[in-house]
């Protein structure tokens, strides 16, 4: 038994600590862009940071001040700070479901980025203070996975995990390779580089199709790659079999939703011709429709359903 | 029946057991010459023993060689002794129980005390707004549908539980929940309206109450009391206020409260104003000097100001746990051990042998 306010929380620290891990990162990859000289990437992340359904972030002036602005403005609903708190607010109102050393670390890393010196000690070394911060989050997850049991609360909370990714991910690649933006896409190896790194991609890939990064091979491997854990095809799998699992031997219809949406978007990818990889903007588009309609189902079925439905009497 | 904690809403109600107050932690001192004193009692929500549970836990990782050989009664099973205390106040035709504690959410104060018990108990943890009463019968909201509650070990006063009962501006309870409680389909713990037993005016009857319904005599004494009802108390009061303590009747935590031989004459003239206004609502009892123990201050054993506070559990049966919650006022020369107002706490060891010490 689990009460639905319960899942709904560690649903959404998994989305939250998933966004605010990605960001990081672009506000990391971004910052050594700025080094390279390699304005396209910056522009990118900057395009793939502000997040249109929670707000968009202001143009500052700098790459500088737009990654100090991504990872500690807390106005900004995208930034990692207000991720950070969000999760961390979640996690309290579940401090009986979660381990003590889950929350530890999230704690810890709220800590972190809340303390009064942070500001300065993210100016005086960025790369670092984002480092600590990237590894901090991959610790969280990992005593996610090695302490909490693999049950309904963490199957909630990767459920969020694997949306969020999976919706990140098709923005990036949106931002890149979508038509909507009205510019050709991206054809220079440094700028794909990058945003292979924006997708803590980049040593997977190599293994994979070696240095001679391309356009199709890029989308291909993020897109369709069955092993990497943050392509869509895998996190839709891992959604997938989530939904399954909480759908229960015996289900019903409606009880069933969203396990049918996520098995029909785990087929679609499957499935997809290879010519996609070529005009993958259309592809993008119902990854985005569809992980909000599986993400509004979970909603309806497991938190917010109407109680006609549950009243036997 | 002027008492702001007075529940007319529970007049004929029926309630398990008879046991009104199936938790309670009255708060006990002890005088100059050793003798034990009841000073207040704390029936409606009383809260604290989560304290009791984690100083035990800190004192025995910190003093491990000390607690080897000192006979230390554990106090580890109170959860378990709660859970009991709750289940045997459930309905006899729900053999299997759902047994959940309300607490009115993270931003109360003593929401770590919810979480750990929910926790250590293995019940959920639920708020007002994961309750849906429906045909009198309350249920949960989980994952899986709605689910039957038996018992809930609430942690939400009584003006809150209930929006359509009670304050109606609240989102701390559930509507409806009264009702189910009335029809006996869910049992409330403790129940509605026994914070008219933490009033401070009934407080001086408490001994009186005891012999006349139980023929016999209190077994720890009360805390010499002086009504301001009375006319010629108030004018014992007013006379002496340089030497007593006054508190509101309805108020706990510390608040509402002057102790005359540390308030300034300014302050005590405010009091006095207070009392001649309303005399009802206050009572006065003699400055006692609390007992003191030896606390670590600033690297040097220093004596701080404590009182004593023992949780008593009644459902089937009544249970004591073997440990208390001790507080301590930690500003120097200080009565005042509320946490609320800064006070602290320690760990208390109730020994094998029959031989108590603090």
């Amino acid at each position: 038994m689990m009460l639905a306010r319960v899942a709904d929380s560690l649903y959404w620290i998994g989305r939250y600590v998933e966004r605010a891990e990605h960001h990081s990162r672009l506000a990391d990859v971004m910052l050594i862009a700025t080094l390279d000289q390699n304005d396209t990437a910056v522009t990118v992340a900057r395009r793939a940071a502000s997040m249109e359904e929670t707000g968009t972030l202001a143009t500052p002036d700098t790459p500088f001040s737009a990654a100090h602005g991504l990872l500690l403005d807390r106005v900004h609903q995208a930034s990692v700070i207000a991720s950070l708190s969000r999760a961390r607010e979640n996690a309290r109102q579940v401090r009986d479901q979660i381990t003590s050393e889950t929350w530890e670390r999230l704690n810890l890393l709220y800590l972190r980025v809340t303390a009064a010196g942070a500001a300065r000690t993210f100016e005086k070394a960025p790369a670092a203070f984002l480092h600590g911060v990237i590894s901090d989050l991959h610790l969280f997850k990992g005593a996610v996975d090695a302490t909490m049991s693999h049950g309904q609360g963490w199957r909630f909370l990767m459920l969020g995990v694997y949306l969020e990714r999976a919706q990140l991910i098709a923005r990036l690649l949106n931002v890149c390779f979508g038509e909507s933006n009205g510019e050709s896409p991206l054809d220079d190896p440094m700028t794909q580089m990058s945003v292979l790194r924006m997708a803590c991609a980049l040593e997977p890939y190599l293994r994979v199709y070696t240095a001679e990064i391309e356009t199709r091979h890029l989308l291909e491997f993020l897109l369709f790659d069955e092993e990497f854990p943050r392509s869509i095809r895998f996190s839709t799998q891992r959604i997938l079999n989530h939904l399954t699992w909480l759908a229960g031997p015996a289900t019903t219809a409606e009880r069933s939703r969203p396990q049918r949406l996520a098995a029909r978007l785990s087929g679609r990818l499957e499935f997809a011709d290879m010519e996609e990889t070529l005009r993958p903007g259309a592809l993008l588009s119902l990854v985005a429709r569809e992980c909000a309609s599986i993400h509004e189902a979970i909603h309806e079925t497991f938190v917010r359903y109407p109680l006609e439905q549950r009243l036997t009497a | 029946m002027g008492a702001a904690s007075y529940r007319r809403e529970m007049q004929g109600v029926y309630v398990p057991r008879n046991a009104y107050v199936n938790v309670s932690g009255a708060d006990l001192i002890r005088g100059d010459d050793g003798q034990f004193f009841v000073l207040e009692d704390n029936l409606r929500v009383p809260s604290g023993v989560s304290y009791m549970l984690a100083n035990r836990d800190a004192a025995k990782r910190t003093f491990p060689e000390i607690f080897r050989n000192a006979g230390v009664r554990p106090v580890e099973r109170y959860p378990d002794l709660l859970l009991a205390t709750l289940n045997s106040l459930a309905p006899e035709w729900r053999p299997d129980p759902q047994v959940v504690v309300l607490t009115p959410g993270i931003y109360n104060s003593a929401y770590f005390e919810h979480a750990c018990l929910a926790r250590l108990m293995g019940v959920p943890l639920v708020e007002g707004r994961d309750l849906v009463v429906h045909n009198n019968m309350v249920h949960m909201r989980s994952t899986g549908g709605l689910r039957q509650v038996d018992v809930i070990y609430r942690r939400v006063d009584d003006d809150f539980i209930d929006p359509l009962t009670f304050r109606r501006e609240s989102g701390l309870g559930a509507a409806g929940l009264f009702n189910a409680y009335r029809a006996g389909n869910v049992v409330i713990a403790n129940a509605p309206g026994t914070g008219v037993a933490d009033d401070k005016a009934v407080y001086a009857y408490v001994p009186t109450i005891i012999r006349y319904y139980l023929g016999e005599d209190p077994l720890i004494p009360n805390v010499k009391t002086f009504l301001c009802r009375e006319p010629a108390q108030l004018d014992h009061v007013l006379a002496n206020l340089n030497q007593l303590v006054v508190k509101a009747v309805g108020e706990s935590g510390g608040y509402g409260m002057l102790i005359g031989p540390h308030a300034t004459a300014a302050e005590r003239n405010v009091f006095a104003d207070r009392l001649r206004a309303d005399p009802a609502n206050y009572i006065a009892q003699p400055t006692i000097r609390l007992s003191t123990a030896p606390c670590l201050v600033d690297g040097q054993i220093e004596p701080r100001h404590v009182d004593l506070r023992p949780f008593v559990l009644c459902g089937q049966d009544i249970a004591v746990a073997p440990g208390a919650l001790t507080r301590v006022a930690l500003r120097r020369g200080s009565l005042v051990v509320n946490s609320s107002q800064g006070g602290g706490s320690k760990d208390t060891w109730v020994l094998a042998q029959g031989q108590t010490s603090a």
